[in-house]
């Protein structure tokens, strides 16, 4: 070896020593290290991309939203709690305007307050294109919480009216997702949103400290957050994108991390023999197939009675070693308007009359089914196991196998496009009434406008959806939208499946996490021991 | 390249050849079947093959349960369970059975492409070759631009384009072929275009048609026959990988790629028999592979 080699060597075992001392002292510190589902990292810009799973670990990080939601206990759903506004309600003369209160002494990461000017500039950044801060980008992220936003207009510094194009009682659920970022550092990078990325500004728990492309991110406590009870325990929240389920377990089991999100159901067992916790919680998820009421066998009630009846829920159950609940209905049980339904229990026989009494015998149907994506669980085997229940009772099942993105472009489209498909197979968050219950079945939410994919109709539940979105006395709404959730069992609106139930597993070191039953998750009381 | 040859295990020299009357004189094929013969590696792994293959056209009598019947009890299970003899898969199937219908997905979507690439690809090399001129260029720089793609992104960019299933994977996989195939043709012909008994036939008054069919085809057809019998393992592994990233055949299809990406997520219950599907997708590439190594030391007349 010569001498140089030999020097190169000592350099690079110094170096590695370095940095295993370094990623030690870094983890001795309290770091928290997330192997995300994501394929990449979610942009920072304000709505975040990848899902929701964006919005649980950078969206509500870096960001605030006028309304939050309550995250603080796993017993009940979580509820909507005031966040950048401290009030807000429809004015009485006029229902169609939301009056927000802002909360005082809030500021940005960059130091600027946060004031009226903030709201209408966020909110012209996603919706106006005239506005020299519109932001393509965010108004295709946002759009689907702002198609019934019409305005924003400022009254005093800590007060915004905002109105709606059509009276709305469940517009506040959607002001939960708009995230309000911050015009000076826009505008002191020009509006250059690539500029912005790179040191990126709001109001949130976490500040950005830096990102590798694709790799990771690490955000830091924002010890001057306004609410002191959330200011982060951890000394630094590391992201980094982990698409492969097995990839995140391997991970998690050789210290690379020390939390990941939906371990293989298989690899529960093999986490929990090496002292791992794996958490598991209710939450407003719904793994369905939404079906094609324009043409074909589901057309006929009987027939999607039958699909309904034919699925053994039981046997799913077991599969995926107990970590779904059982789907009976499009809400959970343990949501407050989820009534009386009609409950389809496991009957194959009954299952096979309905179809004979239907005349769809073999009932020739096809699914579009991905083989991975954000809330679709296991869909492979899973769709495998359908096909089979449903098989076994006359229905004759084409699988169409597609990239996870190739299935959210026929879900855009809509049932017009593509009438040879009977039914999509795309998980739905559950977490407000509108995206529950109402975009399923609301005829104005026709895809492609909105999410009801098989273009449902019925001017019954037409008219309770009208009712319950004019309806301000919450439990005069709660009987809605109750009637509303019992009358998508009744007509069988869609098949029920299952819901997850969000497993995560982390490390022993990583303590004072609470499960939320909500698809986001306050990571702020987290603590990583040495 | 000549028709006849002298076999060179012979201790006779050409000369000798023609002074001792009674040396074996071998054609070309002959002498292909006789080196293929006395090599002991191709003959063994050229045996696997035939196995393999025998196994997945008797699958229906040879797999000893269905291959499609789940049993949610009986799902992962280790090899032996209950007769199940390599185990069970995530949905309880046996993976015996499994292993052997999915070979018939996997041969099919290893030979078919390759078969067709080989017409095709082929045809358009020899034509390009044999013409030469501006009809070359033509071929060959169409060519080129396919061939700037690695075959890997091509494959998964045709099948996300045109959407999953058998036939379209198939069709992808052809489409990957047909460039490197083409090459290959075209170089052979365009070398045999420049040798003498090519103008030869020519002045003897020889058509287009007939200079291709007789002369061009038979010294084409051993190195294309070659580098097609090479594409099957790729073909094989490119398939599985297809149907691995979902652009495959339509689940539940036995298929060992589709197996391989359902079952990774249980490695941790029955590692084994998860790896079974990786560990057939291996033999069978490698199998082929070496078979086709066999055949192009033999049909090398040069060594």
């Amino acid at each position: 070896m010569s001498k140089r080699t030999r020097t190169r060597a000592a350099g690079a075992v110094l170096l590695g020593a370095g940095l295993v001392l370094g990623a030690t002292g870094a983890k001795a510190q309290g770091t928290l290290v997330v192997g995300m589902t994501a394929g990449d990292l979610p942009i920072v810009t304000g709505n975040p991309d990848q899902g929701f799973e964006g919005y649980r670990f950078v969206g509500y990080s870096l960001y605030d939203t006028l309304i939050l939601w309550d995250l603080s206990q796993g017993q009940t759903a979580a509820e909507l709690r005031p966040g950048l506004a401290t009030e807000w309600a429809a004015d009485p003369k006029d229902p169609k305007r939301w009056i927000f209160k802002l909360r005082p002494g809030v500021k940005f990461h960059d130091g600027c307050p946060f004031t009226a000017d903030d709201v209408v500039w966020n909110m012209n950044r996603s919706t106006n294109d005239k506005a020299p801060e519109f932001d393509p980008n965010q108004f295709a992220q946002a759009r689907a919480y702002l198609t019934n936003f019409a305005s924003a207009e400022k009254i005093d510094d800590l007060t915004v009216a905002i109105t709606t194009k059509t009276v709305d009682s469940l517009f506040q659920f959607n002001m939960s997702y708009v995230m309000m970022i911050s015009q000076c550092r826009a505008r002191e990078v020009r509006y250059n949103w690539v500029d912005y990325a790179a040191r990126p500004s709001g109001t949130g728990p976490y500040r950005f400290d830096r990102a590798t492309a694709h790799q990771r991110m690490e955000l830091l406590p924002n010890k001057e957050y306004w609410d002191t009870r959330r200011i982060p325990k951890q000394d630094r929240l590391v992201l980094v994108p982990m698409p492969e389920a097995s990839t995140r377990t391997a991970a998690l089991l050789s210290g690379q991390v020390n939390w990941i999100e939906a371990p293989s159901p298989d690899a529960v067992a093999r986490l929990k023999s090496s002292g791992m916790t794996v958490v598991t919680n209710a939450y407003p998820h719904n793994w369905t197939y939404q079906l094609n009421f324009a043409k074909g066998p589901f057309t006929d009630k009987r027939v999607r009675q039958a699909a309904n009846h034919a699925l053994n829920r039981a046997d799913m159950k077991e599969m995926l070693n107990g970590l779904m609940l059982e789907g009976f209905a499009t809400a959970t049980p343990s949501t407050p308007y989820y009534g009386k339904p009609r409950i389809y229990g496991y009957d194959p026989a009954k299952a096979k009359a309905l179809l004979k009494a239907a005349g769809c015998v073999p009932c020739k149907v096809t699914f579009a089914i991905s083989t991975s994506g954000s809330g679709q669980m296991q869909p492979l085997p899973m769709n495998e196991l359908v096909k089979s229940n449903l098989e076994e009772v006359g229905f004759q099942v084409t699988l169409k196998t597609m990239d996870w993105n190739a299935l959210l472009d026929i879900t855009r489209a809509g049932v017009e496009k593509f009438p040879e498909i009977s039914g999509i197979n795309v998980s739905r968050s559950g977490q407000d009434p509108f995206n529950a219950l109402v975009r399923h079945v609301w005829s104005a939410a026709a895809a492609p406008k909105g999410a009801n994919w098989g273009h449902y109709s019925n001017p019954e539940m037409d008219g309770l959806i009208a009712a319950a979105m004019a309806e301000f006395d919450p439990a005069k709404r709660l009987v809605l939208l109750t009637k509303i959730h019992e009358l998508m069992s009744e007509e069988a609106a869609l098949i029920f499946v299952a819901h997850d139930l969000n497993p995560r597993a982390m490390s022993p070191k990583v303590k004072g996490f609470v499960q939320a039953q909500s698809w986001f998750q306050d990571l702020t009381p987290v603590t990583v021991a040495p | 390249m000549s028709q006849t040859v002298v076999f060179p295990g012979s201790a006779v020299s050409p000369h000798e050849d023609q002074a001792a009357p009674e040396t074996r004189i071998r054609s070309y094929w002959q002498s292909v079947g006789y080196r293929l013969r006395h090599d002991k590696a191709t003959v063994f792994f050229g045996t696997m093959v035939l196995l393999i293959v025998l196994s997945a056209v008797l699958a229906p009598w040879l797999a000893p349960f269905d291959p499609y019947k789940e049993s949610i009890i009986g799902r992962l299970k280790p090899m032996g369970w209950r007769g199940h003899l390599l185990g069970t898969d995530e949905l309880g199937r046996d993976m015996l059975s499994r292993l052997l219908y999915g070979g018939r997905v996997s041969l099919l979507m290893g030979i078919v492409p390759v078969i067709f690439a080989t017409c095709a690809g082929g045809a358009l090399g020899v034509i390009a070759g044999f013409m030469g001129g501006k009809v070359n260029t033509g071929i060959m720089r169409t060519m080129d631009v396919f061939y700037a793609f690695p075959s890997v992104l091509l494959a998964v960019a045709i099948s996300g384009a045109m959407g999953g299933g058998m036939s379209n994977g198939m069709l992808a996989l052809t489409l990957v072929f047909i460039p490197p195939m083409c090459r290959v043709a075209e170089t052979a012909t365009t070398q045999v275009r420049a040798l003498d008994f090519i103008e030869a036939a020519r002045a003897t008054g020889a058509g287009t048609m007939t200079i291709v069919r007789h002369h061009v085809l038979g010294n084409v057809l051993g190195p294309v026959f070659i580098y097609a019998s090479s594409l099957v393992s790729v073909s094989i592994l490119l398939a599985s990988g297809l149907s691995f990233l979902g652009l495959g055949v339509r689940p539940p299809t036995a298929d060992w790629g589709l197996m391989l990406s359902t079952l990774r997520q249980s490695i941790y219950v029955v590692p084994v028999v998860c790896a079974l599907p990786g560990v057939a997708i291996f033999i069978t590439s490698i199998c082929f592979n070496l078979v086709s190594d066999g055949l192009r030391q033999a049909m090398d007349v040069r060594m």
